[in-house]
């Protein structure tokens, strides 16, 4: 072993448990990979080392103690209000003890960084950010996927086991899905969501973790979620498929490889594949995109607008100018989207037990120009992998992003498993099934900067 | 994409009619944007859903009533 930086987040734990490892130890191996790794890929943020160290001294016996934990620029903790991204946030910002940072605590674990995140979470790419791009591990060219880009890349780059994101519309399972990682949204309300400045008005944002693989996911969205996500068993899963272009309009190599990890996870639980309709999937991603953008707007005046930070970027301003445009008609229309969508998958949820379709069509794409490639043509990756996403933050549904395998370009590529409200333990199930299914090959590969044996 | 142009005069007076300041770079993000989004705002709003009878104050952590 390397480094205890290379165990995964429940070792360290018990690592830390059995005395093998002092919190302080492994606080000082993250500070100091994340030194050494940090200046090629700008995961990290912040850090605040007295912080981190009170934290590790006084670190509880929880399921986490003495583990570090990097959390999405999108949450305040009592020395730091989150910037959201962005070089102003357009709500009141101070710090405080959020959700997850008493989450945290409460289990032990050492806070060691705050991740970058896209500009104000608005994009899936992390190509943009007041602290500018945040770079993908597995190719710092290409886009570590958003809005929590920091939290995963921390997580691909090894510099920490675990990291906390939140999820409005995709945010936590883009970049899983680009950085080869597993990232739970769980059910919406289940999960710590304290102190995020859109806590009071939000239906569709989770805090979520984004971890290695499902069992690193169970332990620190137990600890997120205040309850244990009790391990249980797949067996017999019905999986379902529907023919829409979430899983057709999507590159080769990830259908291909999508496709083998549902029938895989079929033969692995024994269960079965039903192909299933479920229209207007396109209607339900842009009713998501309506829904958060006008809950964002409640603290949203045009006198704000006129006085924007100088470094608000300008694709920021222009859309939050934009935003205020939006017919009232269409978010209307977004909430009967929403109430036809529920019944729908409430229906469908009596007949499979999960929906799986990949949860990006492209592989991760340059940093320089994030357009991908698909059967259709090209499209800016915002607006690809949105098609996917929505509907679970629409719903309230839980879902998670699982490694699916690798393309030629050593790219991950990853499945979306989807369940229904409050069976976010069997989402865990699937994914630990899948990866039983194809011996752990996707969920133990690494970047190179990242392997085991890689210089700190 | 047709139905976006005729629309992308409306930008700037709707803008100036709530007081928001924009300027060119602005505006040209703006009209980016509403071509991206128009037409499925379009696609959205002839969407038939006047069978959906509204949820009231859902519980988004549960099934629908």
């Amino acid at each position: 072993m390397s480094s205890p930086l290379d165990l995964n987040l429940r070792d360290q734990a018990a690592a830390v448990a059995a005395g093998e490892v002092s919190p302080a130890e492994l606080l000082d191996a993250a500070l100091a990979r994340i030194e050494a790794r940090n200046p090629a890929l700008n995961a990290v943020v912040e850090t605040f080392p007295e912080r981190s160290r009170e934290m590790a001294a006084a670190a509880i016996e929880g399921p986490l103690r003495g583990v570090p934990v990097v959390i999405k620029d999108e949450w305040p903790l009592p020395w730091r209000a989150q910037r959201f991204g962005a070089a102003e946030l357009m709500a009141p910002a101070v710090p405080g003890e959020s959700g997850p940072y008493r989450a945290l605590r409460d289990a032990g674990a050492t806070i060691v960084g705050v991740g970058n995140m896209h500009e104000l979470g608005a994009g899936s790419t992390g190509a943009v950010s007041y602290y500018g791009p945040c770079r993908n591990p597995w190719d710092v060219e290409r886009c570590p996927g958003g809005s929590s880009s920091g939290p995963a890349a921390s997580v691909a780059a090894r510099l920490v086991a675990g990291a906390v994101g939140a999820d409005g519309v995709g945010s936590v399972r883009f970049p899983a899905a680009y950085c080869g990682l597993t990232g739970l949204k769980p059910t919406f309300g289940r999960s710590a969501m304290e102190g995020h400045h859109m806590a009071p008005v939000t239906t569709t944002i989770v805090s979520g973790p984004l971890c290695a693989d499902a069992g690193d996911c169970r332990l620190l969205g137990s600890v997120l979620c205040g309850e244990e996500l009790a391990a249980g068993d797949a067996a017999g899963l019905r999986i379902g498929v529907v023919s829409d272009a979430v899983s057709e309009d999507v590159t080769p190599a990830v259908r291909d490889a999508c496709e083998a990890a549902v029938e895989a996870l079929r033969a692995e639980t024994g269960g079965e594949i039903l192909e299933v309709p479920l229209p207007d999937l396109g209607a339900a991603a842009l009713a998501a995109i309506l829904t958060i953008n006008g809950e964002s707007l409640s603290g949203t005046t045009p006198q704000q607008l006129n006085r924007l930070h100088p470094e608000i970027s300008p694709v920021a301003r222009g859309t939050l100018k934009y935003r205020m445009l939006l017919p009232a008609a269409a978010t209307v229309q977004a909430s009967r989207v929403r109430t036809m969508m529920r019944r729908r998958l409430a229906a469908l949820f009596e007949q499979v037990d999960v929906l799986a379709w990949p949860t990006v069509p492209a592989p991760a794409p340059p940093l320089e120009a994030p357009v991908v490639e698909l059967p259709s043509g090209t499209l800016p990756a915002d607006q690809a992998n949105v098609r996917g996403a929505g509907l679970a933050n629409l719903a309230g549904t839980p879902a998670i992003s699982v490694p699916a395998g690798l393309t030629a370009e050593r790219l991950p590529v990853a499945l979306q498993l989807q369940a229904a409200w409050g069976r976010d333990e069997l989402l865990l199930d699937a994914a630990e099934a899948l990866e039983r299914a194809n011996g752990r090959r996707w969920v133990e590969s690494w970047p190179p900067l990242a392997e085991a044996g890689a210089a700190l | 994409m047709e139905s976006a142009a005729p629309l992308d005069e409306f930008l700037p007076a709707g803008l100036a009619s709530l007081g928001i300041e924009a300027d060119e770079v602005d505006l040209a993000v703006i009209a980016a944007v509403h071509r991206f989004f128009w037409p499925a705002i379009l696609e959205l709003l002839a969407l038939d859903t006047s069978e959906v009878e509204p949820e009231r104050c859902p519980d988004l952590s549960k099934a629908p009533q």
